[in-house]
């Protein structure tokens, strides 16, 4: 995973969800909040079975991340000032606990922390 | 030399998941098992100890996206292949960021740039006509060289394997040949003591 370009910043933290999935409430949300937090940026959810949502995580899921026909949720994404949009992370379908273990290898992460270095200089 | 594709051991194991109960069946603990194909990939089954299967996963390091050739060899391992529908496989990429340092480190080395995909395959349970449950359910016994999926009821008796059960009705059925021919032949050896 690449850093932004040097003159480009973290815009928006988007974390596609549904409602009734346990790797994405509470968990993600917390999780992508805590993230968006850190970066100082926005933070949106945009949830699969609102269909306005709907449509537009479809289209970024599609366009930029883990697309299959029934796609895997939470996916987030960050978007960055010069219209790049970057797929962060994708749950782990095969338990809750390493969904929440790869939300916790991101935070500690080297991309992460040049991420905010790039940001405060 | 490692073949293209196939996942070294760091990445390997900042994959595995280790723990977790069975889904909405029994809640025991869940096993993983690895096994390799003619794929470059590592394959992982997720399995109760009743054998049902919670997940399976296909991990190939590649820009790629495997589905379809994963789709394929699960094709060939399921009884009947059409348990596997397009719908029910889904793809994850890795970047490196979310797999801890070691793993982080050795995906940012790459270059060109490329992060693991993995392939899901999760069937949920299902009624079948007859309106009984179905899980799937996954054999590994030695008597075949792969794993065997198959749909059976968690309340069945037996346990149901159509390849090994095939293969234990045709090796019944050359024990039967055998014995019929070595009566025979013993019957031949009676006549002339008659």
């Amino acid at each position: 995973m690449t850093v932004g370009r040097p003159s480009t910043r973290p815009r928006r933290l988007t974390v596609v969800l549904a409602q009734w999935c346990p790797h994405c409430v509470p968990l993600s949300i917390r999780k992508g909040r805590r993230l968006a937090k850190r970066l100082g940026i926005p933070f949106r959810t945009l949830d699969i079975d609102r269909p306005g949502q709907e449509r537009v995580a479809d289209r970024l899921v599609r366009e930029h991340g883990d697309a299959s026909p029934d796609y895997l949720i939470p996916q987030a994404f960050l978007e960055w000032s010069d219209g790049r949009v970057q797929h962060l992370l994708t749950g782990f379908s095969e338990q809750v606990a390493r969904t929440a273990q790869a939300w916790d290898d991101l935070f500690e992460s080297e991309w992460l922390r040049s991420v905010r270095e790039e940001g405060l200089r | 030399m490692r073949r293209r594709g196939a996942l070294p051991p760091t990445l390997r194991a900042a994959l595995e998941s280790r723990g977790g109960k069975c889904y909405r069946h029994c809640d025991r603990p869940v096993r993983s098992r690895r096994f390799s194909s003619r794929l470059p990939g590592t394959w992982h089954v997720r399995a109760c100890p009743s054998g049902i299967v919670s997940v399976t996963t296909y991990a190939e390091w590649t820009r790629r996206d495997p589905t379809r050739t994963a789709r394929r060899a699960f094709r060939r391992w399921t009884v009947p292949p059409s348990l596997v529908r397009l719908r029910d496989l889904r793809i994850a990429t890795r970047h490196g960021p979310e797999l801890g340092r070691a793993a982080e480190r050795e995906l940012a080395a790459t270059r060109p740039p490329r992060g693991v995909r993995v392939v899901y395959w999760r069937l949920y349970p299902f009624r079948a006509r007859d309106g009984t449950e179905r899980r799937l359910f996954a054999c590994f016994r030695r008597t075949h060289p792969s794993p065997v999926f198959f749909a059976s009821s968690p309340a069945a008796k037996t346990w149901g394997c159509p390849v090994c059960a095939r293969r234990r009705a045709s090796s019944v059925g050359r024990t039967l040949r055998r014995t019929s021919v070595r009566a025979r032949r013993s019957r031949d050896r009676k006549v002339p003591l008659q």
